[in-house]
């Protein structure tokens, strides 16, 4: 039971905790709250789907194409979409709206809301102390873990990345120093295709594929990085872990029950933003500190 | 000529803020711009470093966005005022804003590394935090320290410190001194200097007449948008009409 928990929870918080950072990244950067992005994400199980099952591609070539088309259709969203508008906020959110719908009626069209899945892409299963436990399973938990590892080491080391959170934290300020600022906002949306894109080949096995798949994560995500404190970064990582643990207990312990997971965490989120209402990460500065 | 800035003007909706404003700074020289509140001196150096355009961009659109600016500002020759900001930092005209605005949620080794964001070389890039840490021996020992949780005087000194990691030709303060204790003022005055003596031309604003007057070779006296004296600090100061009525002596 408690092994299951673990486990199930890894996985959740694993691939939340990378849409999590695409969406704090993007918010945090470019300004934009984007409910599209978990829309990219299903996008990319589609675009999985296709390669895999339908044209029988080989696994490597299709994981690297679903991304690279998933960021570049991110990318596209955003220059055609929502960088001219990005200063109305409530455009931006019923644009996004707009196009999260959208991608959901096309995949209708041709898929029909039917549950599709793909193989493990690992397959068999490993003995862990006893329990078995789906190589997917730990693919998913392993590789997560892996690229917020590499995001983060990219922020915090490279030049590039320090010029990136300079943008996040004062745009204006940001161009006196020779930062191309709509350079940066671009190369984050990026990023942050190439994370759903991530997103979908570590959990597209273990889930089913269907056109209403944005939905869900879309709660959770907009949970983990509110209960983080929005737009940081490193709140909304820790913040999708507590997510994907507290439904993994919900799930395993109330089995009756599982169908209120969502509900538990958004619970929690709203317990938390009493106690804290800047979220548990978030930092409050006064405002001029002289 | 250097810096030269003719007939600016600048509206927001229709609200004069900049009015035919001229001025022109040489290389080599300490110019400041003094006035009263209002008069238009942030404004005139964000219109320069290409934050009034940038505004004019975000902003384009919006009920904000009536944002008028004509004139033309010449550095070494060439047009400033249709370029965006980030292109005029790579000709190295910097400009450290007002109350200095650091990365709050930044450590100070973080923030003196994105003002080196134009400086290729890994080697340079040291020698460039090396000078800062000469001349600002506090942020050495308050590197990794949140630049948020500075005091003022330390957050002015990150602040310039920032605009030097950007290699300065042309260096824009925006009145360095504001609400800081005279003790501090007295070191960042050393601070401005030795700046200069590492050969960049520095063109400040400030409120505090005596520190511009005392820095600088030439001043310009802003009122309204406009410049209603320059000279000298002795020629301005026994001017007594300017005297009495923009600089308070
Ligand atoms: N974004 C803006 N929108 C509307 N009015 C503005 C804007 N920015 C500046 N102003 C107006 O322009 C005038 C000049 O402002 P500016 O900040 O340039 O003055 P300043 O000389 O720097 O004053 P201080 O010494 O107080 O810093 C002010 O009357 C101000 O209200
Ligand atoms: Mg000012």
């Amino acid at each position: 039971m408690i092994e299951m928990i673990i486990i199930n929870g890894a996985v959740m918080g694993g691939v939340i905790s990378i849409l999590a950072t695409g969406f704090s990244l993007v918010f945090g950067v470019a300004k934009i709250l984007n409910l599209a992005y978990t829309a990219f994400y299903m996008v990319a199980s589609f675009l999985l789907y296709i390669m895999i099952i339908m044209y029988k591609l080989p696994l490597s070539l299709s994981f690297v194409t679903s991304i690279i088309i998933t960021a570049i259709l991110a990318m596209a969203s955003y220059k055609i979409c929502l960088d001219r508008i990005k200063e109305h906020e409530s455009a931006v959110l019923i644009i996004t709206v707009a196009l999260t719908i959208l991608f959901q009626e096309i995949l209708i069209l041709f898929f029909s809301a039917i549950n599709r899945t793909i193989p493990p892409l690992v397959g068999g299963s490993s003995e862990i102390l006893g329990v078995a436990i789906l190589n997917q399973q730990i693919f998913c938990v392993v590789v997560s873990i892996g690229i917020i590892a590499i995001i983060w080491l990219f922020l915090s080391k490279t030049k590039m990345g320090n010029a990136i959170m300079a943008v996040a934290e004062d745009r204006e300020v940001a161009n006196l120093m020779g930062i191309n600022v709509s350079r940066m906002c671009m190369i984050t949306v990026g990023i942050s295709g190439v994370l759903a894109g991530l997103a979908a080949v570590v959990v597209a096995p273990l889930q089913m594929i269907q056109p209403y798949m944005w939905m869900y994560p879309l709660v959770s995500v907009l949970c983990a990085v509110i209960l983080g404190g929005l737009g940081n970064i490193k709140g909304g990582i820790v913040g999708a872990y507590i997510l994907g643990f507290t439904e993994a207990c919900v799930v395993f312990l109330f089995p009756k029950f599982s169908f209120l997971r969502g509900a538990v965490s958004l619970s929690i989120m709203l317990i938390i933003l009493l106690i804290r209402p800047e979220g548990l990460f978030g930092i409050i500065f006064e405002e001029e500190r002289l | 000529m250097y810096l030269d800035v003719k007939n600016l003007n600048l509206f927001y909706d229709r609200a004069m803020v900049l009015d035919e404003l001229s001025f022109h700074v040489n290389k080599g020289e300490t110019v400041s711009i003094v006035g009263p509140n209002g008069a238009g001196k942030t404004s005139a150096l964000r219109a320069i470093a290409g934050l009034v355009k940038w505004e004019q961009d975000i902003l384009k659109g919006t009920v904000m966005g009536k944002i008028t600016l004509t004139g033309s500002v010449l550095f070494k020759g060439e047009e400033l005022l249709k370029l965006p900001a980030y292109k005029i930092a790579e000709r190295k005209l910097i400009l450290c804003p007002e109350r200095g605005r650091p990365f709050r949620e930044r450590t100070v080794l973080e923030n003196l590394q994105a003002g080196a964001y134009m400086v290729k070389s890994k080697k340079v890039m040291q020698e460039l935090l090396n000078a800062a840490y000469e001349i600002f021996p506090i942020l050495k020992t308050r590197k990794n320290q949140v630049a948020g949780t500075l005091s003022g005087g330390e957050r002015c000194m990150l602040a310039m410190a920032r605009a030097l990691q950007s290699q300065p030709e042309l260096l824009l303060l925006d009145e360095p001194t504001v609400g800081l204790a005279p003790l501090v003022k007295e070191d960042l005055f050393a601070c401005v200097k030795k700046i200069h003596a590492m050969g960049v031309t520095i063109l400040l604003t400030e409120q505090d007449v005596s520190f511009a007057f005392e820095l600088s070779e030439r001043n310009y006296v802003l009122s309204r948008g406009k410049v209603v004296a320059e000279g000298t600090a002795s020629q301005l100061i026994s001017d007594d009409l300017v005297r009495k009525t923009y600089l308070g002596l």
